[in-house]
């Protein structure tokens, strides 16, 4: 970093203002007051994990423990299912996403607008809530499973263990690979695959002469990045109660073993690194595909080819099968959430709206948690990110690049090695005057929440700001604003937008947060939604209120969805990451 | 120039930063005195009734509930014993309490003299509270069978009434268990069974059912859970489970063997607990006849031990103080064998389950082929004599009573030790089941062959 | 701080001096050594290739940028580190930087609100700008309902309502067409010298520059190269850099020989070192040489007659070949190939008429001594 006057000789300055061409006071004390917040929330609480993995009492780096990681039986079969289940979603979310992705973005056809819409649609479902819903679906008394019996005689239960907490994900996950490979094959300019035809490709030959490879950096990026989400993901297993798996594992360290327990630090230290690899692998692909959306120029849109009669309908009930299995857990959710008694039935065989009185008349603590923990978040986490935001873009200061990984770091770690860094860091720390922990208060939600999904309101404010010329800021101080006003009456209104978009995902993607929360919770009374719904889940009877909070989840969500969407302007892909 | 920036971004801030003030606000930090807090491994059902009911009937009062399976919440204890967070220990298991007593982390209470009249000493020979007033017993259970009416209706079976008729050749892969390792009911249960039918004969017949079970389950509730919905047929359950479904109208039914125990579940204070005085009166409440009636709503379904209030208790509720229990549960053998029970159920059952099934099935099979042999008149007695040594193979148990009881000890104390004799008795079982299976298999071959 | 005075009675206009004024950006230095005062009420330009520091100067000016080293002084008083919000200064970017979530009025009004004008005078003001710069009936239109040079009247109307002491102008029609910035430029001039306002002009259109400019200073590499008025740097280039940049020229390589009454005689380079021609220039106006220097002649193309190969050879008389014919009317532009391979670029009025004026014809090349530029040879090869 380098401040001051450039060492040439040059004509006596007035005292100050050679460092200040360089660096802005105001934007100095912004920047060091969002490093100290993300200081101590990000970079603290992974350091205070990765210390007690790695580091000697005596302050020695050590991989004595990673190394016993690797001896430990149940440890490298946690791994290997952790790995074989992320590779199945991607497998089975590829084959259920990429037909799709090539129908919908290279034909025209009846309702391939509400295709595209539905598609979307698992998202808004919690893995862990679908897979709750899944096993009255697939499981072994599920109402496919008791038809498929009813009907053949054959007896599948697809819910069993880590098979079932690879469909659940699958089904979730899918439109992850479906968005990102629709999203690059619209974005394939038509003129080079009319290119390939003329110098003779046809068929399948151009499909993966010239399309594939053009596709392929998209497909791999949102296949890594679907990788990660499965192996993050610990809500899934948890209700289909698969416990060899690297997330449930360090979980169960830290809670049943105990705070200082090595092992659990260590299993976290793995997960980062497998997260950090394919996120990065992720973003090295992605930025290596430029050249495929590079060549802009006079883009040849013709409208994709119409499919009418038989092609129309096989399209159509290609579709329809696939959004149909992955429509399936919502269907099964609704449906549960209103069934007093379903046992060995297709259906259930008597209804009630007690689930529902139960979580709004008797139990209504957990959404109103929900709701306050994820919009305090989203609203801290706006103007940190909007703050940072500016800075990088607009700031004059040294440093910007630490404070830009810092802030996207949260992007590769998963959400339980946040908890356990909280817990380990905050635990420790009381509420000044009194006894309490920091970590056994609300305000400990708010913070973890905030700050792992706070990549996702940066990359928004981002891309709102990209669109606001600087010249429009010089411009208002000229006209005499200084620089607060100017950015109160000229940034912010052309931000707001997209900045509470990114507000909104926050506030959705908190409102379904499992692996943290359960990593933080300890009073029921403190519980959010998401963790309510594990708890009821945990009782025989209590499936059924689990699932009407499901419900309320999913409405959330939707709605959420539906706002960020309306307010980006742009469609769907603020999903994506 | 700078005030303006951290001025207006404090400006910004703050409604953030207000809300964070409301997530904290509710925490006790501000009402230390008037709250108690509750760390148990119940159901929701169970402590939400209780919440409710306590903060009605103490005014000003709150209680806060921490909920985590038995063995998380020993794990929160003991890493807070230098500063308890929670004032009140509410769980199944005794062998939970006891260990927390001879820790150091209960404290002693005394009733008030009022409550303890009305509560008998000893339910079906079994003492309702600690002798040391460490913990209390506020509600008692009994083990038995649930079974789904709709899966024995589809699937064609008889229903249950006593443990051997789990060993019924029909229920092979319908039955359901959790492991008596993970859940602290299901190890009670277990040494009901060998308390009741004695060392030998007892895992005989555990390792039987063990043939005909269609899973075995980490969690005690996903037995209940399992059956309810229908995806297995018949589960050893705790009395509650099965009472609950019932009342709740599920198509379930429960029935207590003659062949069972009666055990209470507990409550106790933390030593050094931040609010003693809520601890106290949550005890009191609980034991109290508002607080105990609450055990009788149908979605907890748990018997009280008021013995007065069975005036009250809803049709269907058997009352435990007048049942005869048909073992005399004896709790220090139950204490002094647990690692030797819990370990070898879990070698020689639950992680040998897929080569004991295949054992049984077999053994079935082969029966029916020479059924059928004998049916058509043909002379099977050497292949019966092949069979029995399949099924004595099958039902093999290696470790005797005897060694059971002196490698307890050994086995608590040394890791070593115990896992060397955990892969012994592995190995032991898998020869064992593996040996059974091809003896049957040789059975059924030769019964079918002409 | 002069918000009182440019609200009260109309502004006086200002000096502003810049003093030794560095600014570098990473490694490159945008602007260093630069020190000029630029007088009240003068329309003033710094004119530069793109990279040559005139915006990097401006926003220095404007106070959007600080210098690394140097002053900046407004009617004597420092104001080098005063944020661009208490500079009292109207300014027009090259992309006009309208708000676009405010209509044109909101636009226009917006640095009146910040100087807490009251409501009846910020209207009347705002609708004073808006009939100066022709926009009236506008005012609700937001700026992306506007074509490009609406906008460009708009952020012009944004810069004068304030009454600023200092207008700075970056480049303010580069984004119109051709049609368009000549009919702006004539109004832009008008409209300064109606208001008198001291204005500082960015471009890097030679044209535009000398036609609105009082002076101009020309940059280059960050550096001030030359500064005049337009007439100034026309007729006396300080050097072959400002030569071509304003107006362009032909430069030929020579040796001073010798002085010959009022005349500096310059022999021209050959290709082979020897010399083919010599041209006599005002030795009155080059005082500086002497025999022996090396020099680069300048001559413009309008300076060049056409004449025929016909005559003796003699003085500022050069042969050579037609080349390349443009005829537009007017005007004739055509190239002339000296027999070493040199090509010189002739501008003639009207083309004469009794010569063949084909490609490949043999023609001379007339120069008056006056039109002889005689200039240091660029420092480096």
């Amino acid at each position: 970093m380098r401040i001051g006057i450039p060492g040439q000789a040059v004509a006596p300055a007035p005292p100050g203002v050679g460092w200040r061409a360089v660096i802005d006071p105001g934007h100095a004390v912004l920047g060091l007051l969002l490093l100290a917040i993300l200081a101590v929330f990000v970079v603290w609480p992974i350091a205070a994990v990765l210390g007690a993995a790695l580091v000697e009492p005596d302050g020695g780096v050590t991989l004595a423990h990673l190394a016993r990681f690797f001896e430990n039986p149940l440890y490298i079969e946690s791994l290997a299912n952790s790995l074989r289940a992320g590779a199945w979603v991607v497998a089975i979310g590829t084959v259920l996403a990429l037909p799709l992705a090539f129908l919908v973005a290279r034909y025209d056809f009846r309702g391939r607008t509400l295709v595209t819409t539905l598609s979307t649609l698992p998202l808004v479902l919690p893995p862990f809530v679908g897979a709750i819903a899944l096993t009255q679906v697939f499981g072994r008394a599920g109402t496919l499973t008791l038809l498929v019996q009813d009907l053949f005689g054959i007896h599948v239960n697809l819910m069993d263990g880590l098979r079932g907490v690879i469909v659940a994900q699958a089904l979730h996950f899918f439109p992850f690979i479906f968005l990102t490979v629709a999203a690059a094959l619209m974005n394939v300019d038509r003129s080079l695959e009319e290119m390939g035809q003329t110098m003779g490709a046809h068929g399948w030959r151009l499909l993966r002469r010239v399309i594939f490879p053009l596709v392929l950096p998209a497909y791999a990026a949102g296949a890594l990045l679907t990788f990660v989400k499965a192996v993050d993901d610990i809500g899934t297993p948890f209700i289909l109660n698969v416990k060899n798996m690297l997330g449930p594992q360090a979980y169960l360290r830290i809670t049943t073993v105990g705070r200082d327990d090595v092992d659990g630090y260590v299993i976290c230290v793995v997960m980062v690194a497998i997260s950090i690899a394919c996120v990065g692998a992720s973003n090295w692909i992605v930025a290596r595909r430029e050249y495929a959306t590079l060549q802009t120029g006079a883009r040849a849109s013709g409208l994709p080819t119409r499919l009418v009669g038989w092609g129309a309908i096989g399209a159509l009930s290609l579709c329809v099968l696939v959004l149909g299995a992955s429509l399936l857990p919502h269907l099964a959710v609704i449906v549960m959430s209103f069934s007093r008694v379903w046992s060995l039935t297709y259906l259930p065989s008597a209804y009630t709206l007690g689930h529902y009185a139960e979580i709004f008349l008797r139990a209504p603590r957990f959404i109103v948690n929900t709701l306050t923990y994820s919009i305090a978040a989203a609203l801290l986490g706006v103007v940190i990110a909007a703050a940072t935001a500016y800075l990088l873009q607009r700031g004059r200061v040294p440093g910007k690049a630490v404070l830009d990984a810092v802030a996207m770091m949260p992007i590769a770690l998963p959400g339980v090695v946040i908890g356990v860094g909280f817990l380990r860091v905050f635990y420790p720390m009381t509420l000044p005057g009194t006894e309490t922990s920091l970590a056994s208060t609300g305000a400990i939600f708010v913070l973890a929440y905030m700050v792992r999904r706070l990549p996702y309101a940066l990359r928004a404010s981002h891309a709102a700001l990209h669109q606001v010329h600087g010249t429009l800021e010089d411009a208002a101080a000229v006209a005499g604003a200084p620089r607060t006003r100017a950015f109160r009456r000229v940034v912010l209104p052309l931000i707001l937008g997209g900045v509470t978009a990114g507000g909104v995902l926050i506030f959705i993607t908190s409102a379904v947060e499992f692996s943290t929360t359960i990593t933080l919770v300890s009073r029921i009374e403190q519980s959010p939604l998401s963790y309510a719904i594990y708890i009821y889940s945990q009782s025989p009877l209590g499936r059924g209120a689990a699932a009407a909070l499901g419900v309320v989840a999913i409405v959330i969500v939707a709605v959420g969805t539906y706002l960020a969407n309306r307010l980006s302007g742009r469609s769907r892909m603020a999903f994506t990451l | 120039m700078i005030a303006d920036t951290v001025r207006s971004l404090a400006r910004l801030l703050l409604p953030g930063l207000l809300l964070i003030a409301v997530t904290v606000a509710p925490s006790p930090t501000f009402a230390q005195t008037q709250q108690v807090v509750v760390l148990t491994s119940f159901p929701k059902e169970l402590f939400d009734a209780y919440k409710a009911g306590f903060e009605r009937a103490h005014a000003g009062w709150r209680m806060e509930v921490v909920p985590k399976p038995t063995s998380a919440a020993i794990t929160h204890v003991r890493e807070r014993a230098a500063r308890p967070d929670v004032d009140v220990f509410w769980a199944s298991a005794v062998d939970a309490f006891i260990f927390l007593k001879s820790n150091n982390m209960l404290e002693r209470y005394t009733l008030p003299a009022d409550l303890r009249r009305g509560i008998p000493d000893q339910v079906a020979g079994f003492p309702v509270n600690d002798a040391d007033g460490f913990f209390h017993g506020f509600a008692v259970s009994g083990y038995g069978i649930m079974w789904n009416r709709t899966y024995l209706t589809r699937y064609r079976l008889p229903a249950p009434k006593e443990w051997e008729d789990l060993i019924r050749p029909e229920y092979l892969g319908h039955l359901v268990i959790s492991a008596p390792s993970r859940s602290g009911t299901t190890h009670l249960t277990v040494e009901t069974i060998l308390q009741g039918y004695g060392w030998q004969r007892g895992w005989e017949l555990l390792l039987r059912m063990g043939g005909s079970m269609g899973a075995i389950t980490e969690r005690s509730f996903g037995v209940p859970e399992a059956v309810i919905a229908g995806q297995y047929g018949i589960g050893i359950v705790i009395d509650f489970f099965g009472l609950s479904a019932i009342a709740s109208g599920q198509p379930v039914d429960f029935v207590y063997p003659s062949v069972t125990s009666i055990v209470p579940a507990n409550v106790a204070i933390i030593r050094n607990a931040p609010n003693p005085e809520g601890a106290r009166r949550f005890i009191n409440y609980l034991l109290s006849d508002d607080g105990q009636r609450l055990l009788f709503r149908p979605e907890i379904a748990r018997l009280p031990v008021r013995t007065a209030l069975y005036r009250e208790a809803p049709r269907g509720m058997p009352n435990p103080f007048t049942m005869k229990a048909g073992v005399q549960f004896n709790a220090d053998l139950s204490a002094s064998r647990y690692q030797v029970t819990n370990r070898m159920f879990d070698q020689i059952i639950t992680f040998r389950h897929a080569e004991l099934r295949r054992a049984w099935e077999a053994i079935y099979r082969a029966e029916r082929a020479v059924e059928a042999a004998r049916a058509a008149g043909r002379d099977m007695t050497e292949t019966e004599r092949m069979l029995t040594q399949a099924r004595a193979s099958a039902s093999y148990v290696h470790v005797s009573e005897r060694m059971a009881a002196e490698v307890s000890g050994v086995m608590e104390r040394d890791a070593a030790y115990r896992s060397a004799k955990e892969r012994e008795w592995g190995e032991v079982a898998r020869a064992s089941y593996v040996r059974a299976a091809q003896l049957a298999a040789a059975a059924e071959e030769a019964a079918r062959r002409r | 701080m002069n918000v009182t005075a440019a609200r009260t009675g109309g502004p006086s206009p200002l000096e502003v001096e810049l003093r030794d004024l560095h600014r570098r950006f990473g490694d490159t230095a945008a602007v260093r050594d630069l020190t000029l005062t630029i007088g009240p009420g003068e329309f003033f330009t710094f004119l530069g290739p793109s990279g040559c520091g005139k915006t990097t100067t401006l926003r220095m000016i404007a106070g959007l940028l600080l210098p690394d080293a140097g002053e900046i002084l407004f009617d004597g008083r420092p104001v080098t580190t005063t944020p661009p919000w208490r500079r009292d200064i109207g300014m027009v970017f090259q992309n006009y930087a309208l708000w676009p979530h405010m209509t044109v009025f909101e636009n226009v009004g917006f640095g009146l609100v910040e100087r807490r004008v009251p409501r009846d005078e910020l209207r009347r003001r705002v609708d004073d700008a808006l009939r100066l710069v022709g926009l009236e009936g506008l005012e609700h239109r937001l700026p992306s309902q506007l074509s490009g040079g609406q906008q460009q009247r708009v952020a012009l109307a944004r810069a004068i309502v304030v009454r600023p002491r200092l207008l700075l102008l970056d480049e303010p029609l580069s984004n119109l067409d051709a049609r368009l910035r000549v009919q702006m430029r004539a109004e832009l001039v008008t409209l300064q010298r109606h208001l008198g306002i001291t204005t500082i002009y960015v471009t890097h259109d030679q044209e535009e520059a000398l036609m609105l400019s009082t002076r101009i200073a020309v940059l280059h590499q960050g550096r001030l190269v030359q500064l005049g008025t337009p007439r100034d740097l026309y007729e006396h280039p300080a050097d072959v850099f400002v030569a071509d940049f304003l107006g362009g020229a032909n430069f030929l390589p020579g040796t001073v020989r010798g002085r010959t009454g009022d005349a500096l005689v310059v022999a021209l380079d050959a290709g082979n070192g020897v010399a083919t021609a010599e041209l006599h220039a005002s030795a009155s106006r080059h005082t500086e040489f002497e025999a022996g220097d090396r020099v680069t002649v300048c001559v413009r193309p309008e300076a060049l007659e056409l004449v025929p190969d016909r005559g003796p050879a003699g003085p500022n008389l050069l042969r050579g070949r037609l080349r390349l014919v443009n005829y537009l009317g007017a005007v004739m532009s055509s190239e002339v190939e000296l027999p070493e391979g040199r090509v010189l670029r002739v501008q003639v009025v009207r083309p004469p008429t009794d010569m063949p004026l084909v490609e490949g014809a043999p023609v001379a090349l007339r120069v008056a001594p006056e039109a002889v530029l005689l200039l240091r040879p660029p420092a480096s090869p």
